[in-house]
């Protein structure tokens, strides 16, 4: 790991992390753009739309050659010259010789993320060539000399009060601060530069192989005129631009603006096909298909998917983590969750190696991704690969190499833990303060206790009371269901005897490798999977219960996956799989039980935090609020009440403890507003993090498991 | 959905994105709409339906000046460009121009003022019913330029602020003629 980088990056978040009112604007727009976009695709299936783009592209990337060949060969008989580039350094230079050889002086263009990834206008520059941005926010970074923060919106994160200080300079008149005549400034100042210019950059929305066309999708007009006036044309796109047909092209088109900016269909939707007539001649039509890593990213079984990406910025706009540090920290030129992606492949490993860290696994960019893109997972294998690159540190190579895969081990340093704590806890369940390098830990949260006795010491003395158990079920604890919430396993042991469930706990599980798989430690992960399906199947119960969902995933998707091409745990991790189910969802699905709570609590006004990993990992998000309200609770929904709690494991311990902080200021003030007195969740990850934050700011809510909730329903 | 409701959700989609809409019934009033509106000059490139309707007759008539030689210059000062579309579909007030001549393209780029004039018996649903349309176009010819008009021009690059008219046309005026053509591939 480069310390320098590292030390930059470190700079770049303190930074964005000093600038609140960037934060406030990043929120406030990813609230709007969710109820924009829910608009927008009211009369719409999203989830059928996702579905044909994403098989659109894989049929595509399954057949790149193919398609590549039919849309040059369109697009040269329709008197286009087709430039393949390598590499981003081959696109600058063909345009750039381009330019010398036809005596450009000016270039205008309109937004080009190809060219960012490029960094055509540098190449231009160095060619003697003045490159003219048009579209208003990359002019507006062009003469900040930025790079953008946004991919649908470069300038997001500037304000007006600079944007007029930079028109100023330009126009050498004082230009006030308001956004309709700072727009008309842009007009009048680039208008002459459409007709003087000599050669028009563009990129592709997408490429038809069926026609040999592109098409753009915009809003401003500027592309219009660049792809209209000059006599040159070159667009420069990305060779995964490329669909079959015109109704491929037409979905990704009605999907993209809903998606990227909530507008049922941006102002223009151009086509272009061949050299269409300038002046008294014809315009000269130049694509450059720009691969730069794209063959490289649909070689990659475990990212390729990424290719399918219409680059309409959405999982940014959803993302905690990037509104709290916006797009000049969480991206290097492409930004946000793909941008992860994209930058490890087009720009390289060493500049994602710090981004690819800094995603918050929420799973929010998944839900609203239009290619179906698991996003988390891809990174989740960018982390590995870097980790086999560059290491994961020393110190935790040694925990999760040498500590967690035995056990035995494991588990009896944690119970030195809870002995060696008694100084800081003066035996309380709590840890509110730590001393010397360790006290950053506790500012900004409580930590809890490692608890004097685990769940597994005591579960043997823990009396269960059925008669005739309608299921068997073994608890897959977790480690903080296990050693800092024991309490929270007697509880579910009390609500399943009450249903009739019998409950064991292998003793011999382990953690769920979690942990090591987010710090890029796969083999760790797998070793784990397997002692825990051994450990889970031995008794062959009826269902596999979980009270931690990050855990749950490990158990339904993870385990499946890192074992599914070896014969001896395939088909077990498979079946482990299958009965896995988390607390709540089998009261109400499995059990169909809810019933049994009914009217069992006192009228308690609760709020529902969603853990990301319930909701969009499980799918569980109605079953707990069903309990709550069906136990006599009023359920009142707080704002966000699906946004992550920025706990993350070791995100917020170790690696992103400052935007973990942000990210719980955030909810606990969606908390606060709600006015309940108990927030209830199905996580003790979350747990951790929310009665944390809430202690440390002495708010007066009390944070609980549903289940803890509906053994007191019990009581 | 009958062609009564395509031209409803048409006129409201577009109404929507903030295009205005209006219905005209002769030249006369197609050339008052243009007068009231235009404060210079108005550039009515060559289309099918203008030719018939001999519109440029009927604003000369008028004393409206148009644009008629250097295009590319003429249309930079024009106050208003004036075109027919091919088609249009209501799901989202959109309308089709065949952009290929670029006096098509100059008079619909350049001046502040749009004006379209759409038979109203050409609005088809959505996008998805324009793409037969699309290829047939792209089978007719071999080289395209072909454009959905959503509303005027518009932005949201500083502080993420809808701004109406930034690069193209400030305003967009749809005039609903019927009897103009029923043939989609003709403007």
């Amino acid at each position: 790991m480069s310390k320098v980088r590292a030390k930059e990056y470190q700079g770049r978040i303190d930074h964005a992390l000093a600038t609140p009112k960037l934060q406030d604007a990043l929120h406030k727009f990813g609230d709007a753009f969710l109820l924009a976009r829910e608009k927008a695709f009211s009369q719409y299936d999203f989830e059928a739309l996702r579905q044909e783009i994403a098989d659109c592209k894989d049929e595509v990337a399954a057949h790149r050659q193919q398609y590549l060949e039919q849309f040059i060969t369109n697009a040269e008989a329709a008197g286009a010259t087709v430039y393949l580039a390598k590499t981003a350094a081959d696109a600058n230079q063909y345009i750039a010789e381009l330019a010398r050889t036809k005596g450009v002086k000016l270039v205008t263009k309109s937004k080009s993320m190809a060219s960012e990834e490029t960094h055509l206008n540098q190449a231009l520059e160095s060619a003697g060539v003045e490159a003219l941005e048009t579209d208003l926010g990359e002019w507006i970074i062009q003469l900040a000399g930025q790079r953008p923060s946004h991919m649908v919106m470069p300038a997001i994160h500037m304000f007006k009060e600079e944007v007029a200080e930079l028109f100023s300079k330009v126009t050498g008149a004082e230009e006030p601060a308001e956004i309709a005549h700072l727009v008309q400034v842009a007009r009048e100042q680039l208008r002459q530069g459409y007709l003087d210019a000599d050669m028009g950059i563009t990129g592709a929305n997408v490429a038809v192989a069926e026609t040999g066309g592109i098409a753009l999708v915009t809003n401003e007009g500027n592309a219009r005129l660049v792809s209209t006036l000059p006599k040159i044309h070159v667009a420069l796109l990305g060779v995964e631009k490329i669909v079959p047909t015109l109704e491929d092209a037409a979905t990704i088109i009605r999907t993209l603006p809903k998606n990227a900016t909530g507008q049922l269909l941006t102002s223009y939707v151009t086509w272009i096909r061949g050299a269409v007539p300038c002046g008294d001649g014809d315009k000269e039509l130049h694509l450059v298909l720009l691969d730069n890593g794209r063959s490289a990213l649909a070689e990659s079984p475990q990212c390729r998917d990424a290719l399918r990406c219409i680059k309409c910025g959405a999982c940014a706009n959803v993302c905690p983590v990037y509104q709290t540090v916006g797009g000049h920290v969480f991206g290097h030129v492409y930004i946000g969750a793909i941008g992860i992606i994209l930058t490890a492949f087009f720009h390289g490993l060493d500049k994602a190696a710090e981004i690819v860290r800094a995603c918050i696994g929420c799973r929010a960019c998944v839900t609203v991704c239009p290619s179906n893109i698991d996003l988390e997972h891809i990174i989740l294998s960018l982390r590995e690969t870097i980790g086999h690159e560059e290491g994961i540190g020393l110190g935790k190579s040694i925990v999760f190499r040498k500590v967690m895969r035995n056990r035995k081990l494991f588990h009896s340093l944690i119970r030195a833990a809870s002995l060696l704590q008694k100084p800081v806890t003066g035996g309380n369940r709590t840890i509110r303060h730590l001393p010397l390098f360790f006290s950053s830990l506790t500012e900004w949260r409580t930590l809890p206790a490692v608890a004097e006795k685990s769940l597994r010491d005591q579960w043997t003395k823990i009396p269960q009371k059925v008669e005739k158990p309608r299921y068997k079920v073994a608890l897959f604890g977790g480690c903080a269901n296990d050693f800092l919430y024991p309490e929270l396993g007697i509880d579910l042991i009390k609500v399943m005897n009450k249903l009739d469930v019998e409950v064991s706990y292998p003793l011999d599980q382990n953690c769920c490798g979690v942990p090591a798989l987010y710090s890029g430690d796969k083999e760790t992960a797998v070793a784990l999977a397997e002692q825990n399906i051994a450990a889970m199947l031995k008794d062959d119960p009826d269902f596999v219960l979980t009270t931690c969902p990050t855990c749950t995933m490990a158990l339904q998707r993870d385990f499946v996956e890192f074992l599914k091409d070896n014969p001896v745990w395939a088909d077990k991790a498979k079946h482990l799989a299958e009965i896995t189910v988390d607390a709540a969802g089998f009261i109400v699905n499995q059990l169909g039980a809810a019933e049994v709570f009914k009217g069992l609590s006192a009228a308690e006004k609760v709020t529902y935090h969603d853990s990301c990993h319930l909701k969009r990992g499980a799918g569980v998000w109605k079953e707990p609020r069903e309990l709550l309200t069906t136990s006599g609770r009023e359920l009142v929904e707080m704002d966000h009440a699906d946004r992550c709690c920025g706990f993350g494991g070791s995100y917020s311990l170790t690696s992103h403890p400052d935007i973990s902080k942000q990210i719980l200021g955030d909810k606990i003030k969606d908390i606060e507003k709600s006015g309940a007195s108990c927030v209830a969740m199905d996580c003790p990850g979350c747990m951790l993090q929310l009665r944390g934050g809430l202690e440390k700011q002495e708010v007066d809510v009390r944070a609980m498991h549903t289940i803890q909730l509906l053994a007191e329903s019990l009581e | 959905m009958q062609q009564e409701g395509l031209i409803t959700t048409f006129s409201d989609a577009a109404r929507a994105v903030g295009a205005k809409v209006a219905d005209v019934d002769a030249v006369d009033a197609v050339v008052d709409y243009v007068k009231k509106l235009a404060k210079g000059a108005v550039m009515v490139p060559d289309f099918a339906t203008a030719k018939r309707l001999d519109l440029t007759a009927a604003l000369k008539t008028a004393g409206i000046s148009l644009v008629e030689n250097d295009l590319r210059q003429g249309a930079a000062t024009a106050a208003v460009g004036l075109t027919g579309a091919n088609f249009a579909f209501a799901a989202t007030g959109t309308v089709v121009l065949e952009s290929t001549s670029e006096d098509i393209r100059l008079a619909t780029t350049l001046p502040e003022h749009h004006v379209v004039l759409l038979d109203p018996a050409k609005i088809l649903e959505d996008d998805l019913a324009a793409v037969p349309h699309l290829r047939t176009f792209h089978q007719n010819s071999p080289r395209n330029y072909l454009a959905y008009i959503t509303g005027p021009s518009r932005t949201a690059d500083i502080e993420r602020v809808l701004t109406i008219g930034v690069h193209g046309p400030k305003q967009l005026h749809i005039l609903l003629y019927s009897g103009l053509s029923d043939d989609p591939l003709e403007m």
